[in-house]
């Protein structure tokens, strides 16, 4: 076989270069300890957990809840005593099977198991606390579920007053408080039990039973592991399987009539909440919020106004302040003056809008009940002090010549997304 | 009569110059259309659920239709033809042309077709772009190109009805380019949304 001088050529080619690749492997000991992690992670990860891991990455600002920041080793979903990082298989299963009722996606069927593995590896080099080993806890039998066991849950549920969170129904009716806040001081609501789908670590009796055995750490939600013994916590665990209600996908015709007869008068019992789902999921914040170069939200600008948009040949848009300063943004407004922008696309002072970048058109198929509740939920938002440049228009002449290039040369105008505040802000 | 001649092209061509300006200060009619029509035009153009025999699917559709409709879904997903959006291919994308620090999107072809729409995903791949930007090959669209940071906020029972009612779309065959790394941003670190009216969708034969 060696006679042949081109193999031999083709084998010392494969041997040196095999040579010099584990030369450079071997001198680089970082490259070779997580090379792979970090590709996964900067490919898949980023957009919400940021580049360093500490969950600040361009779209984390708009998520609830947030995403996880790596640098605190804290994790809410646990097989280790609180206080204790988790272990890799929790890690693993996260990763694995994403959260439900959350931004992050199950990787099972995208990222391949040792991938995941490299992904594990990576996350906790995120964070010192990982020094320590996790302290796993050993999970029994449980009790298996029985009337009996529901109605032992529903009593221990009672005296461990889960309801101050959660409401006498799970669903936050008579709760003192419902809109927590985690350890980085952003929005968490108390979990509405009655939705099995949202349990962000699964919703079998055994994942609830670890939920309260551990607790949730970055969250209000302790572990109740010296408040309870270990059946009480199975039988509280039976008894919030039992809370669950049946979810619009398995609904019969009459019962989804009965379900959106009901969502109409809540909403219309409580126009601040609906008018805040509105806002939340129109996304309203996310224009009328001046955002730095990473996305973020300028601490305490929420809904302040001042983000610049330009849009070629028509001019500058600033956002309008949409808190309830009376000055500055919609204190001295009415509500039909409100409404006539978001339905209309027409100022106080009668000026029009273009139909974007504010989707006005949109918002006029809003139902009037909708349209109320946004307005009331607008009223409640504290005043923010930040006064907005107006609409800045080119000069006819440069507008003209822009509408020419557009119409008939056929170019491209971009309507660019600017960052930073371009109102004055004023202390309150 | 050279004169009046004279004269008679210059009048012309000062009214055809001012004709000019006039046309193109007035065109696209934005300012001149009443606001009513802008909102009829979006309601009118979401195709209605009334075909759905089951009536369970049939209201929960109708949810999803409003919601899709007030979400201004349309504002990106249209498709552009020679007189600017065409509303008659209801969400079929290729409008708008995105671009970031990273890459160049362009909207995507919501419809129900099997080769370049919806169709080609499960109901559960569709929740989970809604939700967290997050698609089957495992890329992730940024937050500030497709606004799934705040659709993510919608429940889940509100996002199914979303799923339900765009597997309603009728379907139309538009095929959308692929993302690809790189742009050509005219300032540096913004995201740019190319709106001219275009269709940036692939030609097909």
């Amino acid at each position: 076989m060696m006679q042949n001088p081109r193999f031999a050529s083709v084998l010392a080619i494969a041997a040196s270069s095999l040579a010099l690749a584990g030369t450079m492997i071997l001198m680089s000991p970082r490259l070779a300890a997580q090379p792979r992690g970090k590709t996964v992670y900067d490919a898949h990860c980023v957009e919400c957990h940021g580049p360093t891991g500490h969950g600040d990455g361009p779209s984390a600002t708009y998520l609830v809840p947030r995403p996880r920041d790596f640098s605190t080793g804290k994790f809410k979903i646990r097989t280790t005593e609180t206080g204790s990082v988790p272990s890799d298989e929790d890690l693993n299963g996260s990763i694995r099977r994403g959260m439900y009722g959350t931004s992050m996606p199950g990787w099972e069927r995208i990222l391949s198991d040792s991938e995941i593995a490299d992904l594990v590896a990576y996350v906790k080099s995120f964070s010192t606390q990982f020094t320590a080993p996790p302290k796993p806890i050993a999970i029994g039998d449980g009790v298996p579920s029985s009337p009996t066991s529901v109605a032992r849950g529903s009593q221990v549920y009672d005296r461990l007053q889960c309801s101050k969170c959660h409401g006498t129904d799970g669903r936050g009716a008579g709760a003192v408080r419902t809109d927590f806040e985690d350890d980085h001081e952003q929005p968490l609501p108390s979990a509405d039990l009655s939705e099995p789908w949202t349990f962000h670590g699964g919703a079998t009796a055994r994942d609830i039973y670890t939920r309260f055995r551990t607790g949730m750490m970055g969250t209000p939600m302790p572990s109740f592991a010296d408040a309870a013994s270990d059946s009480d916590m199975w039988d509280l665990a039976n008894y919030v399987v039992s809370l669950a209600r049946k979810p619009v996908w398995s609904m019969s015709a009459e019962e989804v009539r009965q379900f959106y007869t009901a969502k109409d008068a809540e909403a219309k019992a409580d126009p601040v909440k609906r008018g805040k789902y509105l806002v939340e999921t129109l996304g309203c914040a996310q224009c009328h919020s001046p955002a730095d170069k990473d996305k973020h939200v300028l601490p305490g600008m929420r809904l302040a106004g001042g983000l610049v948009l330009r849009i070629e040949p028509f001019g500058d848009f600033p956002t309008g302040n949409l808190t309830s300063d009376k000055a500055t943004g919609l204190g001295n407004w009415t509500d039909d003056e409100i409404k006539r922008v978001v339905t209309k696309g027409t100022l106080r002072d009668g000026t029009r809008l273009l139909p974007f970048p504010m989707d006005w058109g949109s918002f006029s198929t809003l139902t009037p009940d909708d349209l109320s509740a946004l307005v009331t939920y607008l009223r409640t938002v504290p005043p923010v002090v930040n006064k907005v440049p107006p609409l800045s228009k080119p000069l006819l002449p440069i507008y003209l010549w822009g509408k020419f290039r557009m119409l008939i040369l056929g170019s491209d105008p971009p309507m660019v997304f600017f960052s930073g505040n371009a109102g004055t802000k004023g202390a309150h | 009569m050279k004169t009046f001649l004279k004269g008679a092209v210059l009048v012309l061509l000062v009214v055809a110059a001012g004709g000019l300006c006039t046309f193109l200060y007035f065109i696209p009619p934005f300012y001149t259309t009443p606001p009513e029509e802008f909102g009829k035009a979006m309601s009118d153009a979401a195709p209605t659920v009334t075909d759905i025999a089951d009536p369970a699917q049939r209201a929960i559709a109708e949810r999803g239709r409003y919601i899709v409709m007030t979400s201004g879904c349309i504002g990106c997903h249209a498709t552009n033809g020679s007189q600017g959006p065409d509303l008659t291919k209801y969400l079929a994308g290729g409008a708008v042309k995105f671009q970031t620090a990273h890459s160049t999107t362009v909207s995507r072809n919501l419809t129900s077709d099997k080769e370049t729409g919806l169709a080609r995903r499960t109901d559960d791949e569709v929740k989970r772009v809604l939700r967290s930007g997050t698609f089957t090959d495992g890329h992730v669209v940024e937050g500030s190109v497709m606004p799934w940071p705040v659709f993510s906020n919608w429940t889940e029972e509100d996002r199914h009805a979303v799923v339900v009612y765009l597997r309603q779309i009728k379907p139309i065959r538009h095929r959308i380019p692929e993302p690809v790394p790189g742009n050509a941003l005219t300032v540096p670190g913004a995201v740019e949304q190319d709106y001219a009216g275009k269709d940036y969708g692939v030609k097909e034969q």
